[in-house]
């Protein structure tokens, strides 16, 4: 089911989420909500679950097909997600879904290995670098009770999206 | 009916300014809409956009704001100010210009973007690096209509940078919703 997108300043997004103890039912719905949620916003590459009003480790990604990804897993719905490891660093400008009239230039490590659990609860680790590892870094933000505007390398680089009026 | 107004103030930058400015337009009941403050050559600038009720003018706003002004040894100036509705379609693009500081670096760039109908949207300019070999630095965000081909556009400015003596670079910065 697509879910509506919570919106700065509701204050599921700078609450850190709760990892999930248990793998099944809960999860698996969690999932298909996130992955709905992801296809139904043509502009968006990921969801994570804080997004759409749900405290709780989990994100959804897909970066297939976008011009700056060289890694690509596919889509990917990862729950209680860790970084393993991360080097690199690169400005590139992001948005938000949470966001929708500001975009903003952030520093992400350009490599990142990352641990975390299927929605049936198998292990997964995945390394990913560019585009990829970017798109990561902003969902596992999200886990953390951190938006993008947290991050902006300086306040001169928020910047209205698309229009001006 | 709410009105805008435009304020820009321009001082020593010093603790306080903002909060003694921002305290005299809120005690009008002034809503700030838009804002932009930061430190010029050692100078502390604010260009603000505010919303006040009706019944309160420029006269009214400039009256409230002498006290800070005096106090805070602010230049202030308050005209009234509609939305133009002017609006930027089309691809965003970050030019980053450095080099040899010199006069006309800036109008040089200006105006070939004018020329080909690009829209500026974001200016700034610093100068970097060693006193005795001044770097000048400047960043801009601009808006390329649909129909102007921006490969034209980056090769214009280059070709500018090279008479200038300067680097230019330009990227895309369309922004990547996550």
């Amino acid at each position: 089911m697509i879910r509506p997108v919570v919106l700065l300043p509701d204050p599921i997004l700078s609450t850190p989420a709760r990892p999930v103890t248990e793998f099944g039912e809960a999860t698996l719905a969690l999932a298909a909500d996130l992955l709905d949620t992801m296809r139904g916003s043509s502009h968006s590459v990921g969801v994570a679950a804080p997004q759409i009003g749900v405290g709780i480790r989990a994100f959804a990604l897909d970066v297939t097909g976008h011009r700056k990804a060289k890694s690509c897993h596919g889509e990917l719905v990862l729950f209680n997600p860790e970084v393993v490891l991360a080097h690199g660093r690169d400005v590139g400008r992001e948005g938000c879904m949470s966001v929708p009239d500001l975009t903003g230039d952030v520093a992400r490590h350009t490599t990142i290995v990352v641990r975390g659990y299927t929605p049936e609860g198998d292990e997964r680790v995945l390394e990913c670098d560019a585009f990829e590892a970017r798109a990561l870094q902003h969902e596992l933000d999200h886990l953390d009770g951190h938006v993008f505007l947290d991050r902006v390398v300086s306040s001169d680089r928020v910047f209205q999206r698309r229009v001006y009026r | 009916m709410a009105h805008e107004l435009s304020i820009t103030a321009i001082g020593a930058d010093r603790p306080g300014v903002v909060a003694g400015v921002t305290g005299a337009l809120a005690a009008l009941d002034a809503n700030l809409e838009d804002t932009s403050m930061t430190i010029l050559g050692g100078r502390f600038a604010m260009v603000l956009i505010v919303e006040v009720p009706e019944e309160v003018d420029v006269a009214a706003v400039e009256v409230a704001l002498a006290f800070p002004a005096s106090e805070l040894h602010l230049d202030i100036s308050v005209h009234p100010s509609d939305p133009t509705g002017a609006s930027s379609e089309g691809e965003r693009w970050s030019v980053s210009v450095y080099g040899a500081d010199r006069p006309g670096i800036v109008h040089r760039f200006a105006l070939a973007l004018a020329d080909a109908r690009v829209n500026i949207t974001d200016l700034a300019t610093r100068v970097i690096g060693d006193p005795a070999r001044p770097v000048y630095a400047m960043l801009l965000d601009v808006v390329i209509p649909e129909d102007v081909d921006a490969a034209t556009v980056e090769s214009q400015l280059r070709a500018i940078a090279g008479e200038l003596e300067v680097e230019c670079s330009m990227h895309a910065a369309d922004a990547d919703i996550l």
